[in-house]
C-alpha cells in the first residue's frame, strides 16, 4: 500500500474515457436519425403531466434533512478512518485495539445522539 | 392500419441512406486513416515471433490462422482489450443486457403475464434490439429552459462512472482493468460520484417532477453511504487488505458470508438502496412523481441512463460476490486443454494443422470466470426478485433504516469480525 503510484489509478480514468467516446456517439446518431419539428409551442415545456406548468421549475420545498446531512459529513470521514485500522488490524500489537474501541464507542454514541437529536424536528 | 410515415417515398429513403453512407467514408478517409496512423506513430508495436509487429505484418499475419493467434494473444494482454472486452465494458455491457431482458421476463412471470414475446421468434429473445432501435430514432426533446450542456453530459457521465465501477471488479485471477492496492476506496469514491450527476441532471432540467426525484436520490444515496462503508470493514478486518483482488484470492477455503452473514445482509440492503431498486426506487416512484429524475429524459439519453443503472447494478452485484462470495473461487469444472493438439496438431483427415498460441485462454481463467459469472447472476437474481414482491416504503421508513437499524448492524458486524480474530478462529494461526 505504501507508494502506490498515481499511475496505476490511469486504467480507471481509461475505462472512464473510452465509457464517454463509446457512448457519445449514440447522442450524436440519435441526433442525426430522428426528426426534429418545431411545430409545437408547447412542445419545449416542462414535463407537468398536461398542465401548462407554472412558476419556477426550481423551487424550494421543506425536507427535514440538515441534521442528516451534518451527520453525514462528520460520519463518513470516520468511516473511512477506520478502514486505515482495519487494514492494518493483523499487524499491529493487540494493546492497540483498545483505543480504537475508545473510538468506536465515541462514533456510536455520537451518532446515537446525533439521531436522538434529529428526531426532535422542532428544533430544525 | 395507420400509416407511420404518410410522406415516405422509397427513392428519398435510399438517398439518405446514400447520403449517410457517403459522409462516413468521407469522413473516416479523411481523418479516421490519418488518425489510425497518427496514434500507430506513438504506440509501442508488440514483438511477434522475433519480429515487430508492424501494421503492414499485421494485414499480411491475419490472414494466415497459424499466425493470427500470436497477435490476438498480443493484442488480449493490453490494457485496451481489458478496458474494451473483457473484464471491462463488453463484458460489463453483455451481462447488464442480459439483465434487463431476464428482470422483464421474470417480473412478467411472476405477475402471471408473458412479457416480451412477439420481438424475435423465440419469446422474444430480439425485444432488447428493438427497445435499441426504438430508442435511438426517437426525437430527444430538451425542455425550454433547461441547462443544455449539462443536460446532455448528464447520461454520458452516468455511464463513464458505471463503467469507472466495473473497472475496479476483478474477473478471473489477473483478469481485472485497474490491479490497485486502494480498490476497496476507489470504489467507495466512485459511489460517490452517482449523486452527484443525479442532482446535475435533475437541477439542469429545470422541472419540476427531476428535481423532487434528484433530491430523493441524493438523500438516499447520501444516507445509505455510511452503512455501506461500514458493512465492509469486517471483511477488510479479516482480510488485511483492501486490494480486490486479493481480498478474492483470500477466501479459497471459505467465503466470507459465513462468518459475516449480518455484513452481508447489511450490504445487500444498502445495494438495493443505492440501486434505487424497490423497496427503495423512491427517486423513480411512477406513481407519485412520473418518472423521478428521469422524468425529462427522452429518446437515446433515457437509453444510455438505463445501461448505466444496469452497469450499475452488475458492478455492485460483482462487489458482492468479490466481497462476500469469494470472487472467482469454486471447483475446478473447466476440463483441461487437449495436450494433443498442442503436441501433434489438429488432425482433421488428410490435413495436420500446427496452430501455435494456443489454449488461448488459462484453464484457471476460465473455471474463474465461469464460477464467478454464475455467482454474479445468481445475486443479480435476487437483486431483481424484490422488485415483484414489495411495495415501496416512505422516505421517514428508509431513513430510519438506514440511519439507525443499518448502522447498528455494521457496527455488530465489525465487532464479530474482531471476535474471530480475537478468538484464534480466523486470522494468523486460525483456519486456512
Amino acid at each position: 500500500m505504501v507508494g502506490e503510484l498515481a499511475g496505476n489509478y490511469s486504467t480507471v480514468v481509461l475505462m472512464f474515457g473510452f465509457a464517454i467516446v463509446a457512448m457519445a456517439p449514440a447522442l450524436v446518431i440519435s441526433r442525426m436519425l430522428s426528426p426534429r419539428k418545431r411545430s409545437n409551442p408547447v412542445k419545449f415545456l416542462p414535463m407537468e403531466c398536461g398542465q401548462v406548468p407554472s412558476g419556477e421549475g426550481r423551487t424550494h420545498f421543506m425536507m427535514q434533512y440538515y441534521p442528516y446531512i451534518l451527520m453525514f459529513v462528520v460520519f463518513d470521514v470516520m468511516a473511512i478512518f477506520l478502514y486505515a485500522w482495519g487494514s492494518s488490524l493483523l499487524e499491529i500489537p493487540k494493546i492497540a485495539t483498545l483505543p480504537m474501541m475508545g473510538f468506536l464507542g465515541i462514533m456510536f454514541g455520537a451518532m446515537a445522539f446525533a439521531l436522538y437529536q434529529s428526531g426532535r424536528r422542532r428544533i430544525w | 392500419m395507420s400509416v407511420i410515415a404518410p410522406k415516405f417515398k422509397l427513392s428519398e429513403f435510399i438517398k439518405s441512406l446514400l447520403d449517410n453512407a457517403f459522409w462516413a467514408v468521407l469522413i473516416l478517409s479523411l481523418i479516421g486513416i490519418p488518425a489510425v496512423f497518427i496514434v500507430l506513430f506513438f504506440i509501442e508495436m508488440p514483438v511477434i515471433n522475433g519480429e515487430i509487429l508492424t501494421p503492414f505484418l499485421a494485414l499480411t499475419w491475419i490472414a494466415d490462422p497459424s499466425r493470427t493467434l500470436p497477435i490476438v494473444k498480443a493484442f488480449m494482454a493490453t490494457d485496451i482489450f481489458r478496458v474494451m472486452v473483457f473484464p471491462g465494458f463488453g463484458f460489463a455491457a453483455l451481462l447488464a443486457a442480459g439483465t434487463i431482458f431476464i428482470e422483464r421476463k421474470m417480473l412478467a412471470k411472476l405477475q402471471l403475464r408473458v412479457g416480451p414475446f412477439y420481438c424475435g421468434k423465440f419469446e422474444g429473445i430480439l425485444q432488447l434490439m428493438g427497445d435499441g432501435l426504438k430508442l435511438i430514432s426517437k426525437e430527444i426533446i430538451i425542455p425550454a429552459k433547461a441547462d443544455k450542456p449539462i443536460f446532455w453530459a448528464a447520461p454520458v457521465l452516468f455511464v463513464a462512472a458505471a463503467a469507472a465501477f466495473v473497472a475496479l471488479i476483478p474477473v478471473a485471477p489477473g483478469w481485472v482493468v485497474a490491479d490497485v492496492d486502494l480498490g476497496l476506496l476507489g470504489v467507495f469514491a466512485v459511489i460517490g460520484f452517482f449523486p452527484i450527476i443525479t442532482i446535475l441532471s435533475a437541477w439542469s432540467a429545470n422541472s419540476k417532477f427531476p428535481f423532487i426525484g434528484g433530491i430523493r436520490a441524493l438523500f438516499q444515496m447520501v444516507s445509505f453511504e455510511i452503512p455501506l462503508i461500514l458493512s465492509l470493514l469486517g471483511v477488510v478486518m479479516l482480510t488485511g487488505s483492501l486490494n480486490l483482488s486479493e481480498i478474492a484470492a483470500s477466501q479459497s477455503s471459505f467465503p466470507w458470508i459465513v462468518f459475516l452473514p449480518i455484513g452481508a445482509i447489511v450490504f445487500f440492503i444498502t445495494m438495493l438502496a443505492e440501486l434505487e431498486r424497490i423497496p427503495f426506487d423512491l427517486p423513480e416512484a411512477e406513481s407519485e412523481i412520473v418518472a423521478g429524475w428521469l422524468t425529462e429524459l427522452s429518446g437515446m439519453m433515457y437509453g444510455l441512463v438505463q445501461l448505466g443503472t444496469y452497469l450499475k447494478l452488475y458492478a455492485f452485484a460483482a462487489l458482492f460476490v468479490v466481497l462476500f462470495l469469494g470472487g472467482w473461487n469454486g471447483p475446478m469444472v473447466v476440463p483441461p486443454f487437449p495436450a494433443e493438439i498442442l503436441t501433434e496438431g489438429i488432425v482433421m483427415g488428410p490435413i495436420t494443422a500446427h496452430i501455435p498460441g494456443l489454449p488461448l485462454f488459462t484453464q484457471e481463467m476460465l473455471n474463474g470466470t465461469l464460477w464467478f459469472v454464475l455467482k454474479t447472476v445468481a445475486v443479480i437474481f435476487f437483486i431483481l426478485l424484490p422488485r415483484g414482491v414489495f411495495p415501496r416504503i416512505r422516505v421517514d421508513m428508509l431513513l430510519n433504516l438506514g440511519w439507525t437499524k443499518l448502522i447498528g448492524l455494521a457496527f455488530v458486524n465489525i465487532f464479530i469480525a474482531l471476535g474471530l480474530l480475537y478468538a484464534g478462529v480466523l486470522g494468523p494461526g486460525g483456519l486456512q
